[in-house]
């Protein structure tokens, strides 16, 4: 040590004449920086009330509490905070699946009472609800799940353009468990299926490789798996989550997974139904649709003998005779009916009702009646030329293919309508084109536009792929016949459907035409109900609503006590509406027969 | 002149206390020739949370008892119960002072029993945000050794320079002090625009600072007369009590974990941490003042060389239930108090099976601490304590 | 490491070997052999330094798992070897005679798992809890969830939904 140690702590001195660096108000000379992960922002209109937010929360700082009512797609909840609990990690934004939470780089807030600190942002309006600062994902930088769909394998179109064989391949087992892992079991989508399925707990199932509890979730609001993997609307889909800012999950297919790796001969033992109790009592059933069958598969649980009385000499009505082999093949549907009729449900084919058994009798021999009939007959444009013989309706055309009867097909085919069922017709002429002429000439046209099409986005797509020529946004004016048979159809621009008050009035101009040719024209805009299985004594004692169809309560009774509708008769059209229809009537039937009140309001 | 004979003073002490046969102080109380003393929980000469019961003779102390468990939280525990996300936003709580090196070991026990690859940018973020909260714990860590004898002004520009670091740190991570950056797959942030620039701004005063401290603590007298020679820890000790990063290096052993086992990019950096032999209080201070300046350095290596863009965060299974296969790690890291490591064990569930946090406090504030405060001057004792650098927290996780 | 993983199989019958990186492995060793084998590879092969002991609750199997894990500082070479031990009151050899350290592990273990180290100094001496009553408390089938709520109060006037439920009884209760 030296006399230097002694004086070189008094170069300290220097710093006297240094500027003080304090600030004299932080609070409001200092704002938080970019990314503050200060207090929080919730846009309320862009929330869906999933509550992953408060999943991740490892504080439990975040409730979910009503904001509105519910619908589909919407929770109608919304978080709120306890800053007595958060820490602000962020993790609740960063999970986000609408990308409405965020933080703001508000950092003060004072108050006398301590209960302020719970709030709901974006309800309870807060001083820094407008900061445009603070945390907030950056945009594409990273996700707490994939949000990308798993691709599923398709056929090439050049492989399945000529054939029916099934073309989506379904899911492997790495691929579906990548799937299923991206779901953050919100919930949001049971609300929004028709039968209300446990969807986040299936899908958990194919996570964990629980293929017989994903099973037993399955059976116990849908007896049609396999077919509803395959050509379910999928109304679920459209309100994932996750879709807000990815592809939403594939639910269908996750749902034909599990149906596709279960062996039909182990499902009794699954679903728990070697030994069912007989309660001896009767319901008919007219039609084996889906709703048909998930009537008779619920009441066949619940100790029920049912008969199925079907037209045609296979069963599955619109799912056999509508949709094409391609999209459904008929394995399929047979699993899930066999095991429907496994459980002691009796059919009786090629039985007509009102020609070869009356109604009335069906009322005698049976506690209840239940009508699952679909819509059948054709709709017809009306327009001049539309009653040549070489005009056609797609569901006749689609249930002869199926049925294997030979059908006109001819080089060049002009399809009318936009639906699902318009695609499939398409579809299914076109590879019958390919196989006869070996090239594909065919144009769908349209009422509605390019965006508002009915069809599925993927339906258009493939159709597409396969050579069609979709053209929509056009009205048919008349079809053009020369010596007996179509040469084409002339239309006109059609700009819009709807007027302001959302009622159906078409807006044409008659200056922009166009003239499709073809020599077979196809007519798919929509199906009527056949109700002629009813005689006209019997029509008076039920009650029709507007648009001519018949008054159900909740759970598909019709006014006449012991007679219950459902299916595409009366919601829908597709299949989920009608296994929803036919579970919510098997409940009511069993109600009805046990005499229990029941006066669900609709 | 000699001022060292000047200002020193020897009791004699030969006498006090008794020892027994095995060298252990005969301790009667009801003698009155013995007191016991509470240094802690709350005394501005503890760091942080705990007590030190001390048994004094005079001032002199003859036995001390570390007591822990003022904060204990469970945090090991917690996580237990808590998916791998959600043990993230809990575990940088087991060092308030220094997070980043929790969020890292966690990450990086996840990452590896999960098999997930960091992208090359978040590697390079990340050794970033390590080196920066070794420059903001030692910009107070420093200049408190001096504070602990009473020279409180070099913990005051610290503490202003520090302040500038938790700007940094503000606008990089969106957090002053739980900074909660690293999470399992890589980092949240890309560096902000300017980011470097400001930074660069900072190390200037750093530098600053490094030269007045040196000349306001190192060529101190009284500073010196108080340090050197104070709480010696021999080099047989360095097992024996596990003694860790600088204070190792003070008794010339090398104990840097980014030296010896180099994690993410410490390979690509060219340092050499500095060792010295005297082992003393000042020795440790000196390591550390050394430590801070090569951080400086490494921060600014680290500028020069990492991408400005790239993918911060590698593609992890779905958060909400990331499930990872059975098994059992050890991670670690230097962090500005020694080797820092995270054991993890995994039974193939959506849960950490065991979290066990080691940090160099666990032994430093305890069996050494309690060792190296035998026959120490009471008002030496915040001394010591701080030249360990011991942190509560991370005793108790 | 591949020899004196060797060695340790040869000396000492450790089973499991996995080698989780370039200088860590892990061995399980049988509960005898433990303090043995660590006593050796601690004057013998130059780990000298201890980085941890720990316990794992294998509640379903009623055993713990001690961990050892041992540093070569020279050579940066650890191994961590498993001990299993009985969960019923759980003993365990001390190893205070090696390290100075080790007894803080020991007496942690034995409030925070209940597993004794007899010989141990201040091994009974609470550490971390002082006055606790329950079973230790990092052991599996403590409930901290269920401990936090009986004592302390949670705040009055919280309640949350769950999304799916909530449509439920507002869109369709009936079903």
């Amino acid at each position: 040590m030296s006399i230097k140690d002694l004086l070189t702590p008094f170069t300290a001195w220097k710093r006297i004449t240094k500027e003080p660096v304090t600030i004299r108000d932080p609070f409001n000379d200092r704002p938080g920086a970019e990314r503050y992960r200060g207090f929080h922002k919730n846009d309320v209109n862009k929330c869906i009330g999933c509550g992953t937010c408060e999943d991740i929360c490892e504080n439990e700082a975040i409730d979910m509490v009503p904001f509105k009512d519910p619908i589909s797609g919407d929770s109608g909840l919304r978080p709120r905070l306890d800053y007595g609990r958060c820490c602000w990690c962020a993790l609740c934004v960063d999970v986000c699946t609408t990308n409405s939470l965020t933080l703001s780089n508000e950092y003060t807030w004072v108050t006398v009472d301590p209960e302020d600190f719970r709030y709901t942002p974006g309800v309870d309006k807060k001083a820094w609800d407008d900061n445009e600062k603070g945390w907030k994902k950056p945009e594409g930088s990273y996700e707490f799940y994939n949000i990308n769909r798993v691709e599923m394998h398709h056929l090439h179109p050049e492989d399945r353009d000529k054939s029916f064989v099934e073309m989506v391949k379904g899911y492997s087992r790495e691929q579906a468990i990548a799937e299923a892992d991206r779901c953050v079991e919100c919930g949001i989508c049971t609300a929004t299926c028709p039968a209300h399925m446990g969807i986040p707990e299936y899908i958990k199932a194919v996570r964990h490789e629980d293929m017989e509890e994903g099973l037993r979730i399955l059976y116990e609001t849908n007896p049609l798996p396999e077919i509803c993997g395959r050509i379910c609307t999928h109304k679920c889909e459209t309100v994932c989550s996750i879709g807000h800012k990815g592809d939403p999950l594939s639910i269908r297919w996750l749902k034909r997974y599990i149906a596709d790796n279960v062996s039909s001969d182990k499902y009794k033992e699954i679903l728990n139904t070697k030994d069912l109790s007989n309660n001896h009592k009767k319901v008919a059933i007219i039609g084996s649709g889906p709703a048909g069958l998930s009537a008779a598969h619920y009441l066949a649980l619940m100790g029920y003998q049912c008969t199925i009385f079907e037209q045609y000499e296979k069963a599955g009505g619109m799912m056999r005779y509508g949709i094409p082999e391609y999209r459904l093949p008929y394995d399929s549907i047979d699993k899930d009916i066999d095991y429907i009729l496994s459980l002691g449900v009796d059919i009786k084919y090629n039985t007509r009702i009102g020609t070869d058994i009356t109604l009335e009798q069906l009322n005698k021999d049976y506690n209840a009646v239940f009508a699952g009939t679909g819509l059948h007959l054709g709709r017809s444009t009306g327009i001049p030329g539309s009653d040549n013989e070489h005009v056609y309706y797609a569901t006749d055309l689609l249930r002869q293919i199926t049925a294997g009867e030979e059908i006109e097909v001819t080089d060049q085919i002009v399809v009318i309508g936009g639906g699902n069922v318009a695609m499939d017709i398409t579809r299914s002429l076109a590879r019958m084109q390919n196989q006869k002429f070996g090239k594909v000439n065919i144009i769908t046209t349209a009422l509605e536009r390019e965006k508002n099409l009915p069809a599925d986005l993927e339906e258009v797509v493939e159709s597409r792929e396969e050579g069609a020529i979709i053209n929509p946004g056009w009205a048919p004016q008349s079809i053009e016949i020369e010596n007996g048979r179509p040469v084409g159809l002339h239309v006109i621009k059609c700009n819009s459907l709807f007027d302001d008050t959302g009622r159906f009035n078409p807006q044409c101009d008659i200056t922009k035409k166009e003239f499709f040719p073809g020599s077979m024209i196809v007519q798919s805009i929509g199906q009527g109900m056949d109700l002629s299985f009813v005689n006209e004594d019997f029509k008076k004692d039920l009650e029709f609503g507007s648009r001519g169809r018949v008054v159900t309560n909740a759970y598909f009774q019709t006014s006449v006590k012991w007679f219950f509708m459902g299916g595409d008769i009366i919601e829908g059209p597709d299949v989920i509406h009608g296994i929803a229809n036919g579970h919510k009537a098997a409940i009511g039937i069993d109600n009805y027969i046990q005499g229990i009140d029941f006066t669900p309001a609709k | 002149m000699d001022l060292t004979k000047m200002f020193q003073f020897n009791a004699d002490r030969s006498s006090y206390p008794e020892l027994d046969a095995n060298g252990k102080p005969i301790i009667d109380l009801s003698s009155h020739k013995y007191l016991k003393l509470w240094q802690g929980p709350q005394h501005p000469g503890v760091t942080g949370n705990m007590s030190l019961e001390l048994t004094v003779n005079g001032d002199e102390i003859v036995e001390s008892k570390t007591h822990v468990g003022y904060l204990h939280r469970g945090f090991e525990k917690l996580m237990e119960r808590r998916k791998f996300i959600q043990c993230f936003p809990t575990c940088i709580r087991m060092c308030v002072a220094e997070p980043d090196p929790n969020e890292y070991i966690l990450s990086a026990c996840i990452e590896e029993l999960s098999g997930i690859e960091v992208p090359e940018t978040a590697q390079w973020l990340r050794t970033l945000a390590l080196e920066m909260a070794r420059l903001q714990v030692l910009l107070r860590g420093v200049p408190g050794q001096a504070g602990t004898f009473s020279l409180g002004l070099g913990y005051q520009w610290g503490n202003y320079i520090r302040d500038l670091i938790l700007d940094r740190f503000e606008e990089l991570t969106g957090g002053r002090v739980y900074h909660m950056y690293i999470l399992p797959g890589g980092v949240r942030g890309l560096l902000p625009d300017g980011f470097k620039k400001r930074m660069e701004e900072n190390l200037k005063l750093v530098d600053e600072f490094l030269v007045n401290i040196n000349d306001l603590m190192y060529n101190n007298i009284v500073f010196k007369q108080r340090a050197v020679g104070l709480a010696v820890i021999p080099v047989e000790w360095i097992d024996q009590y596990g003694v860790y990063g600088p204070a190792a290096r003070a008794a010339g052993i090398m104990r840097d974990v980014r030296k010896t086992h180099p994690y993410l990019k410490y390979s690509e950096l060219d340092f050499e941490p500095y060792t010295t032999t005297a082992s003393d209080v000042y020795a440790r201070s000196l390591v550390r003042w050394h430590d801070l300046k090569m951080t400086v350095d490494l921060i600014r290596q680290i500028m020069a060389k990492m991408p400005d863009k790239g993918e911060i965060k590698a593609p992890t299974p779905n958060v909400m239930h990331w499930r990872i296969p059975k098994g059992e790690t050890y991670v670690k890291c230097e962090s500005s108090r020694g080797e820092y490591g995270m054991y993890m064990v995994t039974d193939g569930s959506d849960m950490p099976r065991r979290v066990n946090l080691k940090g160099p406090s666990y032994t430093h504030a305890t069996a050494l601490l309690e060792r190296l405060l035998i026959n120490a001057n009471i008002a030496d004792t915040a001394a010591i304590m701080v030249s360990l650098a011991t942190c509560p927290p991370e005793i108790e996780r | 490491m591949v020899e004196i993983l060797k060695e340790l199989e040869d000396r000492f019958q450790v089973t499991d070997l996995v080698q989780q990186k370039d200088h860590l492995a892990f061995v399980s060793v049988d509960k005898n052999k433990a303090i043995p084998m660590i006593t050796w590879l601690k004057d013998q092969a130059g780990y000298t330094s201890l980085t941890l002991l720990t316990a794992v609750d294998w509640l379903e199997d009623g055993k713990f798992q001690l961990t050892y894990m041992i540093n070569n500082p020279k050579k940066n070479s650890q191994i961590a070897a498993r001990v299993m031990i009985d969960r019923e009151n759980a003993t365990m050899e001390s190893a205070h005679h090696l390290w100075e350290s080790i007894r803080i592990y020991q007496r942690e273990l034995k409030e925070m798992f209940g597993i004794d180290f007899p010989g141990s100094p201040e091994v009974d001496e609470s550490f971390i809890l002082e006055g606790w009553v329950d079973i230790p408390p990092y052991r599996r089938d403590f409930d901290t969830k269920k401990y936090s709520d009986e004592t302390y109060f949670p705040r009055p006037g919280r309640q949350s939904n769950d999304p799916a439920e909530y449509m439920k009884s507002k869109m369709y209760p009936n079903e």
